[in-house]
């Protein structure tokens, strides 16, 4: 009898103090294996430590699902009170009543200031929605070794894109009329497609929208824009139609199929750990210019559910998880760009020259545009984008077929 | 009396045994149906209220070129897949059921694909294509012939795909049709051998014309089936190059989950069960029809 008491009183305790606990919910984007333990291990503990009345409950979510998962779980209405995403889901998510704002909680966040302009990337129709968490840019990287065989000065990258087509011809190899390595890597579809032609046509003084959402990167620029891209693969010859495929889990340039390429940090980590040769071989380089110089960068972000329960703890929650501390710790494990300005002091940047790179080549950085119709523009943009790659269409069509596509969004 | 209390009680236990299925089936089958068939008149994102808008969704679908053309892509799917899928089903059942050695292990290569998950045979196939280190490249260049990028082109993407739903789907036809095929009697065999028909006269005057109710359960279970195609375009292909595979599946997850369009999505999903249907009772009363006619 006594013990069937204890057991009880003990079952009580437990009850009492699972519910005396409010519950926050943090999704995470993407699965590596360190962003899991430094949050499961690290953080996680360390926010309940000082927060003994809040229960962090951090779920993590493929990239791929994302979407999917976000969608059906608010439908069901269980969906996170924080969760993370792109920059360019913030339009869509305010317009769908998804988010809310976060303009009161800014000044909880531990010195917001120290977060410099990236704040910014999550401000919609004057407002902020998104906290920065980490970074992603694409640089110009190239083979030295190719260069050197080729005849060009290792040290010397293109800087013009006259330039760019002129090395990426010299560093091409054909045999047999069949490319066996192209002098340059561009995408041929979907979203790497849209993201590196839109820095040849920011590069040349263009932009995707104006100020009211209208697009216009089938201005002049755009087309000239578009018609060096198609050049450099069905005149010049020097990049793949079909693309290239990575060689089992080597990117073309790491496999020696390609001589450049423009690649994010994340895909330059992988070749360090997994092809150290190669990446004794590999430089990085200032995107070429037209009039400017322009590299596409992106943040993922914490946004708030408008329907979370408890504002109080989920700003704690929110504060803690993009401190100083936790972001350094997040962006380490990720070897990512760190959106804090303080970030770019810390170690694991200070000891990479890639990284240093990266976060110096971010004043050349420009991102996906804030608009609420993002998704399907930029689906669209791609398409038609692929259609001139492919020869099916001239670039002056495909961007007016796109963009007169693209206004029945607004 | 006693016979109206004893057939109630006994409604009641069928009642109960069958009362998990039942709810399992209204929960997750019935009630979504009927979910979306409302949605699919009105503007929804997945969060927030539904706000009904008649038949604009339907409207919008009629002018939807991208739709139409997803459609007619998945038609050509269904039409190349599913002849060579019978066909290959067959042969395999005919061999099989010969009686030769080692049935068994025979029997389960052709259905490893079956229980294989789709999204693994599609990453296998995805290696197999590889203009770099694929298989049937390599194969090619023993011939001299130069690496083709099979999935990146419009003219060999979804041709492609079709030989990889072949290669999954044949296991399980292999079976129904096995099991056809062992329905048969022998003695009719052996009758038509003693009157001296030959093997190729017995599989086209006998083994054929029984199999028909196998072949209609084959086609309509492989029409729905292949018209509802996503998991191998989503992995293998997104859809692309140029669309040249997106199957209307893929168009209506993109509508609804990309674009957050649950509205639009659910409205496409409802033509699409409408063309299957037809498809479905038009193959059935063919083949009736034709049975009747003989």
């Amino acid at each position: 009898m006594r013990k069937v008491t204890l057991i009880f009183i003990v079952l009580s305790l437990l009850v009492f103090v699972g519910f005396g606990k409010t519950n926050v919910t943090v999704w995470f984007a993407g699965t590596p294996e360190a962003l899991m333990e430094a949050v499961d291990d690290g953080l996680v503990p360390a926010f309940e430590k000082s927060n003994p009345d809040i229960k962090l409950i951090v779920e993590y979510i493929p990239w791929g699902e994302l979407s999917t998962k976000l969608t059906t779980a608010f439908a069901g209405g269980i969906g996170p009170d924080i969760f993370m995403h792109g920059q360019a889901a913030i339009a869509g998510f305010v317009e769908n009543g998804v988010i809310m704002d976060i303009d009161s909680l800014i000044a909880k966040l531990e010195d917001p200031s120290d977060f410099g302009g990236t704040l910014g990337v999550g401000i919609y129709r004057g407002k902020h929605y998104f906290v920065p968490v980490f970074g992603s840019g694409r640089l110009l990287a190239y083979r030295a070794d190719y260069f050197a065989e080729s005849g060009l000065d290792p040290d010397e990258a293109p800087v013009t894109w006259e330039q760019l087509q002129a090395f990426a011809q010299a560093v091409t190899v054909t045999s047999a009329g069949r490319m066996t390595r192209a002098g340059l890597d561009i995408p041929v579809s979907g979203i790497d497609l849209q993201q590196v032609w839109t820095g040849f046509l920011i590069a040349n003084n263009g932009a995707l929208f104006d100020d009211d959402l209208n697009p216009t990167f089938n201005s002049p620029a755009g087309v000239e824009a578009l018609e060096y891209y198609v050049g450099l693969i069905r005149e010049a010859k020097v990049a793949s139609e079909f693309g290239l495929t990575p060689v089992g889990n080597l990117a073309p340039i790491a496999a020696g199929t390609a001589a450049m390429v423009f690649m994010n940090n994340e895909s330059l980590a992988a070749i360090k750990s997994y092809s150290p040769e190669a990446y004794s071989q590999i430089r990085l380089a200032f995107p070429p210019a037209r009039y400017a110089r322009a590299g596409f960068y992106s943040f993922a972000g914490f946004m708030v559910s408008s329907s979370t329960k408890n504002l109080e703890a989920t700003t704690k929650a929110l504060a803690f998880l993009t401190s100083k501390d936790s972001l350094i710790k997040i962006n380490t494990a990720l070897g990512s760009l760190p959106p804090r300005q303080s970030g770019a002091q810390a170690e694991f940047i200070a000891n990479d020259p890639d990284l240093k790179m990266f976060v110096e080549g971010a004043k050349y950085a420009y991102g996906n545009p804030n608009v609420p119709f993002w998704v399907q523009a930029r689906d669209i943009i791609a398409r038609y984008l692929e259609r001139a790659v492919m020869g099916v269409m001239t670039p002056k069509d495909a961007l007016d077929k796109a963009a007169e596509e693209v206004s029945k969004l607004k | 009396m006693a016979t109206n209390r004893l057939e109630r009680r006994i409604l009641v236990t069928a009642l109960i045994f069958i009362s998990p299925v039942l709810i399992y089936n209204i929960i997750f089958r019935i009630v979504p149906i009927f979910v979306s068939l409302f949605l699919s008149f009105t503007k929804f994102s997945g969060f927030g209220e539904a706000r009904l808008i008649g038949l604009g969704n339907y409207s919008r679908i009629v002018t939807d070129s991208q739709f139409w053309g997803a459609v007619l892509r998945t038609l050509q799917f269904s039409v190349e897949v599913l002849p060579l899928n019978m066909l290959i089903s067959l042969l395999l059942a005919l061999l099989v059921n010969t009686g030769i050695k080692g049935l068994s292990i025979f029997r389960a290569i052709y259905y490893l694909p079956v229980i294989t998950p789709m999204v693994a045979a599609s990453m296998i196939w995805l290696w197999l294509y590889d203009p770099q280190i694929g298989i049937l490249n390599f194969l090619l260049s023993l011939f001299n012939i130069p690496p083709q990028n099979f999935l990146r082109s419009p003219a060999t993407a979804l041709h492609s795909i079709v030989a990889m739903r072949v290669w999954r789907g044949v296991g399980w036809n292999m079976l129904i049709y096995l099991a056809g095929l062992q329905g048969i009697s022998k003695n009719l065999y052996e009758a038509a051998s003693i009157d001296g028909a030959s093997a190729f006269r017995r599989f086209m005057r006998i083994t054929l014309p029984l199999l028909r109710p196998v072949h209609m359960y084959v086609l309509i279970v492989g029409l729905i089936s292949t018209l509802q195609s996503f998991t191998e375009m989503y992995v293998m292909t997104g859809g692309g190059p140029l669309e040249s595979t997106t199957t209307v599946g893929l168009l209506i997850y993109r509508s609804a989950f990309d674009y957050m369009e649950m509205g639009y999505a659910s409205a496409m999903s409802f033509i699409l069960g409408i063309i299957i249907m037809t498809l479905s009772v038009v193959s059935f009363l063919w083949r009736k029809e034709k049975e009747v006619a003989e």
